[in-house]
């Protein structure tokens, strides 16, 4: 009896044991590779033997991310420099990383560094005390990073984010597909770029590819509108919350956008496709136009095909009264920041500074984005496409950040629900604006 | 005496690792959940007692549930009255021990061992307009000159004419991006995944009857179709009512698929994607919590209306 009694104490106590050993955390000493998380998620940053440091990173430059590149060669060169700092890191699909990068912030679990977009995305993080100030690591760096770049993830007056590249909303065309209907380069004003889309129509040529599953794409269509109808004061007031949305021009803006829906000149198509598809489609050549992030230059770039039928301009201005060119969707928004938890926060800062100015330098020679530092290095072998970005943004007269990533996530998620009703013609101007100034303010 | 308080703790030692994860895993979420539900909270700084205002919001048509749970019952109709009578017939019919059972078993199966992401990658292909496998199928079964595709489309197209601004029409079925095809669209992959899984469930049970009730049905003259319908069905009607309740809950707390296939919000929104949305995009923590309780509430509703309706049958 007894036996049998030491037998079921011995069979419980190893079940629950096995119950505990579920949640053990793995072996810290296990070999490093990228894509693979080994330290302990509650410290994951911890001292490492002989004076080394261990810094991890999370970032959304996956194997597919036009920017993997430019993390690679940037960590090769960075951890080259500092022997001293044992780096890993793990990228992440973009969608997921929302969630995740939000649920480690939550449980304060965070790497030592972390990829995050600016403005209202890291406000939140910042808001919760789980971000580590830069400005000592800045001052250090100033003359390389001028004080413009930093404005999206200063809060306060105090910087939490170090920013990479800046990418604006470009309207690229395939201009093969405009040949056929008499247009040798992009139309410059709004009345010709209307002729062109009815020209395109009428050959059964599809003007715009867009990706209605995934609303974002919409908004680069959208805001740009706007922006070109309202100017970017107006837009940029409302995306931060210092006007209200119940405006009439943007109300007759957004009917400006609905009627380009309404005339056809979308790909019907487009509702079922995510951006990916839609992208290859306009490399395929099934669309004349494509509103998109001037990100996309490297991949245009990529294909040499297709890099020599491909152009990119800015929006026209559709109301002259109030609008100019030179007013950009975008700007700095991908930004690394640095855990407020990391025990090597300071050294974590400085490194980061490091790793984004590289990052910021390999992305801009592939022609993922325009430099958020300054270029002190040859940059005469960048695509011809992001030159013409980069002469666009020269002549920038004011930036307006995507309205997705400015406003809060609650606003931002009315915002792009109401955007998904313009573009399916559920709502028009008027009630876009009633609905948004009842629900954001 | 003694003996009866050792085999008590005996037993209670063998309970305690279940009762850890019962609470750790269900009860202690649950509670958490319930507690979120009544805080303002963007699941990051702090929280703000706010009472029943997410109950409110949630009661509202301000996030979509009102729709997410039309569409999440409609999925619990369709699987209860298409899935399962599909299930049942295959179990059935495997059961009578025809040539190559096993075969057929785990090819039926098989569905259900594969990711459901890895799935609806697969049936976003399928499901790709114009060029996709279903859009290519239908477009070439047609009756004289309309094939099965324009009359979709003409359907749609009549639909989107009567919007407060007409749409442009479409050429061809957007399956997954209009809320007309969107919903169906995801049915058929649950269909297709699970339809094997309850299949397995009623073989098992179609097994479990003994073979002499059969045999003297058919000395009887009982054909195949009434020794079905009076010995085996009756037989099984237990797993029956599981498979039901399975369907049922399974409808309400669906997710995965329709993540992967839709992403869109509002076009076949459940609760689960509403609860995602709230949670995850909109910060709404308490929101989302709240939608998370009326899950729970609604599965153990369901389940007990179906546990009621079985007991009254028998």
């Amino acid at each position: 009896m007894k036996m049998k009694k030491f037998a079921s104490v011995l069979l419980a106590g190893a079940m629950v044991a096995t119950m505990a050993g579920c949640t053990t955390t793995t072996d810290p000493d296990q070999p490093t590779t990228p894509g693979t998380t080994v330290t302990d998620p509650a410290n994951p940053s911890t001292p490492a033997a002989d004076g080394e440091v261990n810094l991890t990173m999370w970032c959304i430059a996956t194997e597919s991310d036009s920017n993997r590149h430019s993390y690679e060669a940037a960590i090769a060169d960075v951890t080259a420099a500092h022997p001293e700092i044992n780096f890993t890191w793990e990228a992440f699909e973009n969608e997921s990383y929302k969630t995740k990068i939000k649920a480690a912030v939550a449980a304060d679990e965070m790497p030592d560094i972390f990829f995050t977009w600016s403005c209202a995305f890291l406000g939140d993080f910042v808001d919760a005390g789980r971000v580590y100030c830069l400005d000592d690591a800045y001052a250090k760096v100033k003359d390389e990073l001028p004080e413009s770049m930093m404005g999206n993830s200063t809060y306060n007056g105090k910087h939490y984010g170090v920013p990479l590249t800046m990418n604006i909303v470009g309207l690229f065309a395939n201009m093969d597909l405009l040949k056929e209907v008499g247009y040798d380069e992009i139309p410059g004003t709004y009345d010709e770029f209307i002729a062109c889309c009815d020209a395109l129509k009428a050959a059964n040529i599809i003007p715009f590819g867009c990706a209605g599953k995934e609303t974002w794409c919409v908004t680069e269509y959208l805001e740009s509108v706007i922006e070109k109808s309202v100017g970017y004061e107006t837009l940029n007031d409302i995306f931060l919350a210092r006007a209200t949305w119940a405006n009439p021009d943007v109300a007759s803006a957004v009917d400006t956008f609905q009627s380009l829906v309404v005339n056809g000149y979308f790909d019907p198509a487009g509702d079922a496709l995510t951006n990916d598809e839609v992208k290859a489609n306009f490399m395929a050549g099934k669309y004349a136009f494509y509103m998109n992030g001037t990100w996309n230059c490297a991949d245009f770039a990529a294909n040499d095909e297709f890099f020599a039928k491909v152009k990119v301009g800015e929006f026209p201005v559709i109301n002259a009264d109030k609008a100019t060119l030179g007013q950009l969707i975008g700007g700095p928004s991908d930004t690394l920041a640095v855990a407020q938890s990391s025990p090597n926060a300071a050294v974590a800062a400085d490194f980061t500074f490091e790793l984004g100015r590289l990052i910021c330098k390999y992305g801009y020679l592939d022609g993922c984005g325009l430099p958020a530092w300054n270029v002190n290095y040859d940059d005469s072998a960048v695509n011809g496409l992001t030159q013409t970005v980069a002469s666009i943004c020269a002549q920038a007269k004011g930036y307006v950040l995507f309205g997705d990533t400015a406003m809060a996530a609650g606003d931002a998620q009315t915002y792009l629900e109401e955007v998904a009703m313009v573009y399916g013609c559920e709502v028009d101007g008027q009630t876009f604006v009633d609905d948004l100034a009842s629900a954001i303010r | 005496m003694k003996k009866k308080i050792t085999n008590g703790i005996n037993v209670f030692l063998f309970l305690l690792p279940a009762l850890v994860l019962f609470l750790v895993i269900l009860i202690i979420p649950i509670g958490l959940s319930t507690y979120y539900s009544f805080q303002d909270w963007n699941g990051i700084g702090e929280m703000k007692f706010i009472g029943i205002e997410n109950y409110k919001t949630v009661f509202s048509d301000k996030i979509g549930l009102g729709p997410a749970i039309k569409n999440s019952i409609i999925l619990a109709a369709l699987s209860t009255f298409i899935q399962l009578p599909i299930s049942l017939g295959l179990a059935l019919l495997l059961g009578k021990g025809i040539k190559g059972e096993r075969v057929f078993l785990s090819v039926f199966f098989m569905p259900v061992l594969i990711s459901t992401v890895v799935i609806g990658q697969l049936w976003l292909k399928i499901y790709y307009p114009e060029q996709g496998m279903l859009s290519i199928l239908l477009s070439g079964i047609k009756f004289g000159s309309t094939s099965i595709e324009d009359l979709i489309v003409n359907w749609i197209n009549n639909m989107n004419a009567k919007l407060p601004i007409p749409k442009p029409p479409y050429t061809s079925v957007p399956w997954l991006g209009n809320t007309y095809t969107a919903l169906a669209c995801c049915f058929i992959p649950v269909l297709w995944q699970y339809v094997g899984y309850h299949m397995l469930l009623l073989y098992a049970g179609v097994k479990s009857v003994p073979p002499e009730l059969r045999e003297a049905a058919k000395i009887d003259g009982a054909s195949d179709g009434q020794i079905n319908r009076y010995i085996v069905i009756p037989s099984i009607k237990s797993i029956i009512k599981i498979c039901v309740i399975f369907a049922v809950t399974g409808s309400l707390k669906s997710f995965d698929l329709i993540y992967v296939l839709v992403a869109k919000p509002k076009v076949a929104d459940v609760p689960s994607t509403v609860m995602y949305t709230q949670m995850f995009k909109a910060n709404n923590y308490g929101t989302g919590s709240a939608i998370a309780v009326m899950l729970i509430v609604l599965c153990f509703a369901f389940a007990l209306i179906i546990g009621a309706i079985f007991r009254k049958e028998d």
